[in-house]
């Protein structure tokens, strides 16, 4: 196993910058999610990283060795693809040995390790069978047998789970964390799917526009998210945001909502809106750190529930407020009906906040 | 309702019950009526013929008789046939004419697919040229030719001459020996691009995430085409080869045209043979004889081409 180090990484297509100065360090045997929605860069950073795409500009380390210019077999690097790849007039056998085959080596070495492989994974008995005649989820077991039987410095996986339906998925993705723990290996793993990067990643390299935007461990993402993108991006439900006004009233700093509450802020909060640049800020809160209250109470803000979704534990809650849609998780036995008067109240040590026109969280120091 | 209303009508028309066979030709009483008219025309033009010559192959048809008088002379003329070394020579002819011409059509079409299958400056021009000999009229390529292979005014014999290569020009298409080779070249000449069109349009379905696949798995260039491509391509290139096989089987205007089967039977294949029995001599029940042997051939390499087809759909079904 090694480590990998992503420098400036760039790569253009004519005038457009699919990635964009991106710099990650990936340690030996870490789990690292590269996540973002379609079109972010992710893809293209692997494929760099796998050699199957030349780089623009900026450096790749694997191990000790800049890889820039070898060709992906010389890299130790192996990959899961999306539609499992695999070839589908070898058999399952013959599909794990080839990559053995093309280093060639020994027949009996190869034989050795392809049942090894099959071993671990738990499909001897499909060695001889064709790729057509497995399931998506054995299929995709056989593409990450045909990674294991190379022994690479790194593996790659390209969106390894996106083909298979919700139940397999999440089958799959407990597999592939335990493959993971087993063998200690260092994963770059791209998804497009927060959910996988959050349950799987050890880190997680949020992207957008080909930027980087947060690279951090998932609790840390989930906790402190940098900007609004990378709050809306992590969590479901979504992070709402909600603009407000940032206001000092009677020597208080006090955020105005639109339809003219007052929201008064801890000192800690206080002190991140003194140093925001601009009057406009962002009020982002997470479902579980608000509560609704059916009277007033202090420091809520008045909302209008607008529609109710019982999901069995637990009940969401979307409220108007200031223009936003407003997420508030309640318990099932909480009945609130749409149009109702309801009152938000705000966790202030879990709220965040942000810079209207950068996006940028606030920061108190 | 309606459900109701259409099974009491069925009832009243009397379906017929139980009968495996009878029953499934009932229920697809108005699929046999709209492909009557097509099986009624083939009946025509096609089994009518095939029934007639398979009589005349029986029949002796004496030239200065009418060929209403023909005289029935039972197997005489697959016997004669059978015996006579004009046969075996064309039967020879006719393998290494369909067996080169294939081969090397397809291996030059396929050669000149995966040439233009990368992408580089002048690609389309390229692709258009490269289809010209399929398009032209083959009369006419078999004239022009006839006049480039021309023992005397021939462009190939002038330019080897000048090279200083022979004292003469050579004798392409005027001996024994030469004759069939060089038309082979125009035939592969003339037919390399429909194998270059199919094995293009196959290459376009290799999937590129399996040859990236076999990138990362430490497969060069060659073992990329021989893993991934080629598999893949099986299916075309076993229907391009057996299209092709046909093709070559059933040629005529090239040989024809070109030397009229000589000289001394040396360019003869079947079909320009049994032409030449037929519209020829008026040995039209020698020559139908023949048409009735290679009748049978090309069945059975139809029934491989149609099995190779559905042989596709199965595993297009599949995936």
């Amino acid at each position: 196993m090694a480590h990998v180090v992503l420098n400036d990484l760039v790569k253009t297509y004519g005038a457009f910058k699919a990635v964009n100065n991106v710099s990650l360090t990936i340690n030996d045997g870490e789990f690292v999610a590269l996540v973002g929605p379609s079109g972010c860069g992710k893809t293209t950073t692997l494929n760099l990283v796998a050699g199957l795409t030349s780089v623009s500009s900026g450096e790749i380390v694997i191990g000790d060795r800049v890889v820039n210019d070898l060709d992906p077999k010389d890299r130790d690097i192996a990959m899961v693809f999306q539609n499992y790849a695999l070839y589908p007039q070898k058999s399952v056998y013959k599909n794990l040995a080839f990559p053995l085959q093309m280093r060639k080596l020994p027949s009996d070495e190869i034989d050795k390790k392809v049942r090894e492989a099959a071993r671990v994974l738990d499909m001897t008995q499909l060695l001889e069978r064709k790729p057509r005649e497995l399931s998506g989820g054995q299929q995709q077991r056989v593409a990450l047998g045909r990674a294991l039987v190379r022994d690479p410095a790194v593996f790659l996986m390209d969106e390894p789970l996106s083909n298979l339906d919700a139940k397999l998925r999440v089958q799959m993705r407990s597999e592939i964390k335990r493959f993971h723990q087993d063998l200690k290996a260092t994963i770059i793993y791209v998804t497009h799917d927060q959910l996988e990067a959050v349950t799987m990643a050890d880190r997680m390299a949020v992207m957008s526009g080909g930027y980087l935007q947060q690279y951090d461990t998932p609790a840390q993402v989930f906790a402190h998210p940098v900007n609004m993108f990378v709050a809306s991006f992590i969590g479901s439900p979504a992070m709402s945001l909600v603009p407000v006004e940032a206001s000092t009233e009677e020597g208080a700093p006090v955020l105005i909502g639109a339809e003219g509450w007052r929201l008064q802020l801890s000192p800690h909060n206080a002190q991140k809106v003194a140093k925001a640049k601009t009057k406009k800020v962002v009020l982002g809160a997470r479902h579980s750190t608000i509560k609704l209250h059916k009277s007033a109470v202090p420091g809520s803000i008045p909302a209008r529930a607008y529609t109710v979704e019982p999901t069995g534990d637990i009940t969401f809650v979307q409220a108007f407020l200031s223009g936003a849609i407003v997420n508030v998780s309640v318990p099932p036995t909480v009945a609130v009906a749409p149009d109702e008067q309801i009152w938000l109240e705000f966790d202030q040590d879990r709220m965040h906040l942000f810079d209207g026109e950068t996006e940028m969280a606030l920061q108190a120091s | 309702m309606t459900i109701l209303t259409g099974k009491a009508e069925t009832v009243g028309r009397r379906r017929p019950e139980g009968g495996g066979l009878l029953r499934k030709i009932w229920d697809h009483r108005a699929d046999y009526g709209y492909v009557l008219p097509a099986i009624a025309v083939m009946l025509i033009v096609i089994a009518y013929p095939i029934y007639y010559t398979i009589e005349l192959s029986f029949f002796a048809t004496p030239p200065g008789l009418q060929l209403r008088d023909k005289v029935f002379v039972g197997l005489n003329n697959y016997t004669a046939i059978l015996t006579s070394p004009v046969f075996w020579t064309v039967t020879k002819n006719t393998l290494i004419w369909t067996v080169a011409s294939t081969f090397l059509s397809f291996v030059l079409g396929f050669a000149c697919a995966l040439a233009l299958h990368r992408d580089f400056l002048g690609r389309g021009i390229l692709r258009a040229i490269l289809i010209i000999p399929w398009v032209i009229s083959a009369v006419a390529a078999s004239y022009i030719w006839k006049w480039i292979y021309h023992s005397d005014f021939g462009i190939i014999g002038a330019v080897l001459v000048a090279l200083g290569w022979t004292d003469r020009p050579p004798n392409f298409i005027d001996s024994v020996s030469t004759v069939l080779p060089s038309l082979i070249v125009v035939n592969i000449w003339r037919e390399f691009p429909f194998a270059m069109i199919m094995m293009m349009a196959g290459l376009q379905t290799v999937p590129d995430q399996l040859l990236r696949a076999a990138k990362v798995d430490g497969a060069n260039a060659w073992q990329r085409f021989w893993h991934v491509t080629f598999p893949h391509l099986r299916n075309v290139s076993t229907v391009t080869i057996l299209l092709l096989a046909v093709a070559n089987f059933n040629s005529f205007i090239i040989p024809w045209i070109m030397t009229g089967g000589g000289p001394s039977n040396a360019s003869h294949i079947w079909i320009t043979h049994i032409y030449e029995l037929a519209f020829g001599r008026q040995r039209w029940g020698v020559a139908s004889a023949y048409s009735v042997l290679l009748f049978v051939i090309l069945m059975s390499l139809g029934y491989f081409y149609v099995r190779a087809l559905s042989g596709n759909e199965q595993k297009d079904g599949a995936e």
